[in-house]
């Protein structure tokens, strides 16, 4: 590890990462929204039920990295816009995915926090762009990636000047199908013994499946996690992408009310 | 063809249409101030002629008839309303033409290409008055515009201090990524510095912003953007990529009203500026700016400037608080003129704030 000289936690005192009111490393953030942003309507009435449950972010795909060519792309700058109205109503700061080095500065001209997905993380070219930025980046692990080599990513951000990284674990690939991913809860406290950046959960595409992810949030926050980011959609059902994985505003709000409770209790006991 | 195409077409012609309709009145207005009546029944024949004579298979001669009876019907009618003419530069859905509303109702804002023209039309009685930018918080002095205050004889009768926020637009449609170069008042460009070298977008300098909107429109260019007011968007049907691109949300420019003589407006005046040169010796402008610190007037703005027939000599335009009937104020204009070479008062007007 001896290559990450901006990661490693050596002496250093752990980082709170500021995104507008929020501050990530002190406290837990709860980030929920959809996975992608649909129509005005739909980001800004989840975006209103997401803020009443009591979560301190929000979310929205406005450039999707689809498996499938085909399926829904995502609204690209106009989905910016409609994240901006929602940020507008809510008084709550957004994060949302970049995909190509192009939209980088667009992005980072609407959005409070950029994400680069677990698809992208080793993109290099789009890591050094997002770096030349302050802008506050939240770094997904890769399916497939080592811890060494997702601090490495977070090491390219840092490099070209860019300090504010947040890591998220969001599962990785093993050879069960059961899940859609498998949430490695044990990657929290690892990095937390390697780097001084803070790491949040996503147990939303770690499981991929809506009844696991209130106990694997609750075991976030017992791992010591510094926040979750979790899909939410009005009307799951209907949602144009990753349907069978989001909660419900209801699903959501007592979610948030028992980690809210759980983290309180673990910080009593620290 | 297909139907979609046939139809934007249709579109772009009812897009043009009002726009022509708009510069017709606004000349007819104009000709009303020359010759002071609105009947000129030669003139009307005239213009039916002129028209019946495109007639063709598709445009039936009564049709046009009709259609133009409409039109100087309506021409007649606003010519009935006395409107004030106000000249400002650029197109429809400029700044200037924006801050016009800031003085007043009952004002018809008419473009002018240059500032030289609004302070031209203004002098010559073409219209009423005229509404040029003076400074902005972000950019500071309009020079041009100062250079034309103090070589022109016109009075400044009002102000406004109008908040500035501009857009980035585009032809409907347009991927951001395909914007290439921007084009825009190089005071709106300066005014959005950061936004455009963040982008890397290049900036291009327009003769004025909605001026650039109407551009793009009619041009329909991919691969370029424009500056400028939400108003110059919706006039000319583009797409809005980025609201509020300022350097500074703080981002305001201070326009004034010009007029030929000195304003009687409603609101009591407490505000004056003046246009002066000095001899070249040391002392020669504090002497001046003194005069006013020993009358109690509070300075708001010292402006210098090149005189452009003599260069290496200046001039100065001075904003100060201060009634026109205040005795101190009097007497510090007095002893001002004596002790400048070149001395305007360009007149007293209420202060406007934020």
């Amino acid at each position: 590890m001896t290559n990450l000289k901006l990661v490693a936690l050596e002496n250093r005192k752990r980082t709170i990462i500021p995104v507008g009111n929020v501050r990530f490393g002190t406290g837990f953030v709860i980030i929920g929204g959809p996975c992608s942003v649909e129509s005005e309507e739909q980001m800004i009435k989840t975006a209103i039920a997401v803020k009443s449950a009591g979560a301190d972010m929000l979310r929205g795909g406005a450039f999707k990295p689809r498996t499938s060519p085909y399926a829904f792309q995502g609204l690209g700058l106009q989905g910016l816009k409609i994240l901006a109205k929602a940020r507008e109503a809510t008084g709550l700061p957004f994060v949302t995915e970049v995909l190509d080095t192009r939209d980088v500065s667009w992005v980072a001209e609407f959005a409070d926090m950029i994400q680069i997905g677990a698809r992208n993380m080793q993109n290099y070219s789009l890591l050094k762009e997002i770096g030349k930025l302050r802008k506050p980046v939240l770094l997904k692990r890769g399916m497939y990636s080592t811890l060494e080599e997702w601090l490495n990513c977070a090491e390219y951000i840092m490099s070209e000047g860019n300090p504010n990284v947040v890591l998220c674990e969001r599962g990785i690939r093993s050879f069960e199908t059961y899940t859609r991913n498998t949430l490695d809860l044990s990657a929290v406290p690892a990095v937390k013994e390697m780097s001084h950046l803070p790491v949040i959960t996503d147990p939303t595409h770690g499981t991929g499946k809506v009844g696991l992810i209130e106990p694997m949030s609750l075991a976030s926050v017992a791992a010591g996690s510094d926040g979750l980011i979790i899909e939410v959609h009005r009307n799951p059902a209907e949602a144009l992408s990753d349907k069978d994985q989001a909660l419900t505003p209801s699903q959501f709000s007592g979610l948030v009310r028992k980690v809210r409770a759980l983290a309180k209790f673990m910080k009593g006991i620290r | 063809m297909n139907l979609k195409e046939i139809r934007s077409n249709i579109d772009r012609i009812d897009q043009q249409l009002p726009i022509l309709l708009r510069q017709r009145m606004e000349y007819s207005l104009q000709a009303e101030k020359h010759k002071g009546d609105a009947r000129d029944p030669a003139r009307e024949e005239s213009v039916f002629e002129n028209v019946t004579a495109k007639s063709s298979s598709l445009l039936d001669k009564s049709f046009l008839s009709d259609l133009y009876k409409l039109i100087l019907a309506e021409s007649k009618k606003l010519q009935a309303r006395h409107l004030k003419l106000v000249g400002f530069q650029g197109e429809h859905g400029a700044w200037s033409e924006i801050a016009i509303h800031a003085f007043g109702s009952e004002m018809a804002p008419i473009p002018c290409l240059e500032f030289r023209d609004v302070f031209a039309c203004v002098a010559n009685h073409d219209l009423e008055f005229g509404v040029v930018p003076v400074e902005n918080s972000i950019e500071g002095s309009v020079t041009e515009v100062n250079d034309l205050l103090v070589e022109a004889d016109l009075k400044i009768v009002a102000e406004a201090v109008i908040p500035v926020h501009h857009n980035l637009l585009a032809l409907p449609g347009t991927n951001h990524q395909e914007i290439r170069s921007v084009y825009s008042h190089p005071q709106a460009l300066s005014q959005c510095r950061a936004f455009l070298s963040r982008n890397k977008l290049e900036p291009r300098p327009f003769y004025n912003t909605a001026g650039a909107a109407r551009w793009l429109a009619h041009e329909r260019q991919r691969s370029a953007g424009v500056i400028a007011s939400k108003l110059a968007a919706e006039f000319y049907e583009l797409d809005i990529i980025k609201e509020n691109i300022e350097d500074h949300p703080e981002n305001a420019t201070r326009f004034v009203l010009l007029s030929t003589q000195p304003g009687t407006g409603t609101s009591p005046a407490n505000k004056c500026t003046i246009a002066f040169s000095t001899q070249h010796r040391a002392g020669a402008l504090s002497d001046i700016v003194r005069i006013f610190a020993e009358n109690k007037a509070n300075l708001t703005r010292i402006e210098s400037r090149p005189i452009r027939t003599n260069p290496g000599t200046f001039a100065f335009l001075l904003d100060f608080q201060g009634k026109p009937d205040d005795p101190a104020v009097v007497r510090a204009l007095e002893n001002a003129k004596k002790a400048a070479m070149m001395f305007k008062n360009l007149g007293f007007y209420p202060e406007a704030t934020l």
